[in-house]
């Protein structure tokens, strides 16, 4: 099995040999064009089960368009999405994946209490229900509030919640961290990361490097559309010829 | 993966209706609405009956189903015109504008179940809103008043199709358009196209006159006649469901423009395809006490034998009383009857008021088998007999089993005032307020 990095746009790329990982999920190619603006071209990575995955970049990167493509929200131009590396084709997405987009606000008028068992009864998880949740996102004093009466970040925290109570053995999460606090962003942190323990995998688009360093296994470098680095911390200052320095210093001296 | 239970996602969408302020106006609104007619329909009414000392009127003519059901649920015609599309609106936009959609699509099960949990529970919520309706009935009840129930049930089931109508076009709209707004936009656009359509189209034949049978309005005035009709039935029952098969296939953002407006076309072939078989059964029942929509037993029995087609020109412009009397009184019953009758509107305005006999105007001639026959008249038993005549059919004897004597009644609408005006609006308050709590 071959770990692919890739260097900057149009520069060299690099085949590290590696032992044989499992791929849970697999993105080879995905392209997506707004008319005659593309916003991704030619996006390739890989997911591995039980680990977190960062996609990073700036603003604009494509980082929530590549999300949508990847759970089948969005029609991508060209590309194609494995699973277990079997095809996994638009309609069959939410077998494989589940995706939480950022900014949203779900069912405005609903309290907290019923959409979160919403969601409980949905997926009927024997081994996480909202009760665990509810300490590590601190939502009891939520649960009767309408979900329109949140805030940012009170609504991060039920999202995520929403996120973590489904049963996919992939989980998307867009700007995770957004609206969240430091004390609370840590909190989410050590949360997501026990979720792994199980096998399930993460695939976090995150905009604050800083943060990205700090819970992620591995790394997809995004810009302008392009991924331009994949791997882990070691890996991707290999790639950047580093001798050291952390997500930001890659990120500099990548995009 | 395990399929949820329709029942959550039907749960899921009742508490969505619960939330919508649309709905709660809609209901807030209809009681009083209700009430007004019902309580100028029994005033009416009973005036005609003689309530004040007067002469009562024919009382063959005084039918509750014209002069109380028609008129008490004419409301509905307005609010599933004017409300309840902004109620389904709502339950797929808000989605759109709030991005639940984006949640609800990667939900456990198909994106058709879960639209169809929004149609049911939008259809459960246009019977509710039928609650006051019923309590108008069960006063003129106990008013000592007459219900036929096959009527009454036909002019229910006909208000019901009209409203799964607007409730498709509403929904279809909100999932294609981009905003909520501009979905109420296309949905009025519908709304007043099919007006025109039904007034260009009144006395022209052809298959404009066919289309515009299907307009919201017409098939209604088909149930609000008593008249059952299943090449109705279908026909809106399959633009009904491709109103939300192309729900469907616009909400489903994973698909590309291409693929989905494929898909549109598809849907519309294959519903314009259903609609022509719909179009073309003749099947019908007169579901009126007073058999308005058919001829005698003794006419009927007799207009049987006949096989051949008949074909009708009519000298008679769209504003001429004389063709309504026409299509009303011999036309519609004839098409129930006869294996096949074709009607040319061959005048050459559309009031007539300037048309001379040079123009044969006035005349209705008609041909069947190779015979031709010509006459002026609009009368049933005058039709009738150019009709037995052609067919070379003895005219039969009356039987005087149409002989409906009506049923006058002079109440006055007791209790209607408090109970629509008053409490209906107060329950309504206060379980909205008991639900937002």
């Amino acid at each position: 099995m071959r770990a692919v990095l890739r260097a900057r746009p149009h520069s060299r790329r690099i085949f590290l040999q590696l032992p044989k990982v499992n791929h849970l999920l697999t993105v080879e190619g995905v392209t997506k064009r707004f008319k005659s603006r593309a916003v991704l071209e030619d996006a390739s990575f890989s997911v591995r089960a039980g680990e977190v995955l960062g996609v990073i970049g700036p603003n604009g990167a494509g980082k929530t368009t590549l999300l949508e493509c990847v759970a089948g929200l969005m029609p991508a131009n060209s590309g194609v999405v494995r699973f277990r590396d079997q095809p996994l084709p638009s309609r069959r997405r939410t077998e494989a994946l589940f995706y939480l987009p950022d900014g949203i606000v779900p069912w405005a008028e609903q309290r907290v209490k019923w959409v979160l068992q919403f969601f409980e009864k949905l997926y009927r998880r024997s081994d996480l229900n909202a009760a665990a949740l509810m300490a590590p996102l601190r939502l009891d004093e939520l649960m009767q509030a309408r979900i329109s009466s949140l805030s940012k970040g009170e609504r991060k925290r039920v999202l995520l919640a929403l996120g973590l109570l489904t049963s996919q053995p992939l989980l998307l999460l867009d700007e995770p961290f957004d609206g969240l606090d430091l004390r609370q962003t840590r909190d989410v942190m050590t949360l997501l990361k026990q979720h792994t323990e199980g096998g399930r995998a993460l695939m976090l688009s995150i905009h604050q490097l800083i943060d990205a360093g700090r819970v992620c296994d591995r790394l997809v470098l995004l810009s302008a559309g392009r991924v331009v680095g994949e791997g882990n911390l070691a890996e991707l200052r290999a790639l950047a010829n580093l001798p050291e320095g952390g997500v930001e210093e890659i990120f500099l001296a990548l995009t | 993966m395990r399929s949820p239970s329709f029942t959550t996602l039907v749960a899921k969408e009742g508490r969505e209706l619960m939330a919508s302020r649309a709905f709660w106006l809609l209901l807030l609104m209809i009681g009083p609405l209700v009430g007004q007619s019902f309580i100028t329909a029994v005033g009416h009414y009973a005036e005609a009956s003689g309530i004040n000392g007067g002469p009562a009127a024919l009382p063959a003519a005084l039918t509750p189903l014209d002069g109380i059901l028609v008129q008490t649920l004419g409301v509905y015609d307005l609010a599933a015109t004017l409300l309840l599309p902004f109620v389904a609106i709502r339950l797929i936009a808000a989605e759109k504008e709030n991005g639940g959609i984006k949640l609800l699509l990667q939900l456990p099960g198909s994106l058709s179940a879960k639209v169809s949990a929004k149609a049911l529970v939008l259809f459960t919520g246009w019977l509710v809103s039928l609650l006051p309706a019923v309590l108008a009935m069960t006063l003129w009840k106990s008013y000592g008043g007459h219900l036929y129930a096959p009527e009454t049930v036909n002019l229910l089931l006909g208000h019901f199709v009209r409203a799964a109508l607007s409730a498709a076009v509403a929904v279809a709209a909100a999932a294609i358009a981009e905003s909520a707004a501009s979905a109420a936009i296309v949905t009025l656009g519908f709304t007043v196209g099919a007006w025109v359509l039904d007034f260009v189209a009144t006395g022209r034949g052809g298959w404009l006159q066919q289309l515009a049978m299907y307009t919201p309005t017409v098939a209604l005035r088909n149930f609000e006649q008593g008249l059952l009709r299943v090449s109705t039935l279908v026909v809106i029952a399959a633009f009904s469901i491709a109103g939300f098969a192309l729900a469907v296939i616009w909400l489903h953002t994973g698909r590309t423009f291409i693929n989905r407006c494929l898909a549109s076309l598809t849907t519309i072939a294959v519903v314009a395809i259903v609609s022509l078989g719909g179009a073309s059964l003749r099947t019908s029942w007169d579901t009126s006490e007073n058999r308005r929509n058919s001829f005698s037993r003794a006419d009927e029995a007799a207009l049987r034998q006949v096989h051949a087609p008949l074909h009708i020109t009519v000298f008679l412009a769209p504003e001429d009383p004389r063709l309504t009397d026409l299509e009303q009184n011999v036309l519609k019953r004839l098409r129930r009857v006869l294996p096949r009758v074709d009607v040319d509107y061959a005048a050459n305005s559309r009031s007539g008021l300037f048309e001379s006999s040079a123009d044969h105007y006035g005349e209705i001639w008609y041909e069947m088998g190779g015979q031709r026959a010509m006459d002026r008249s609009t009368i049933e038993q005058v039709v009738l007999e150019q009709v037995y005549k052609l067919a070379g059919i003895k005219t039969p004897e009356p039987d005087g089993d149409n002989a409906f004597s009506g049923y006058p009644l002079a109440a006055r609408p007791r209790w209607a005032g408090l109970i629509f005006y008053g409490l209906w609006p107060l329950v309504t308050l206060f379980i909205w307020w008991w639900m937002r709590r």
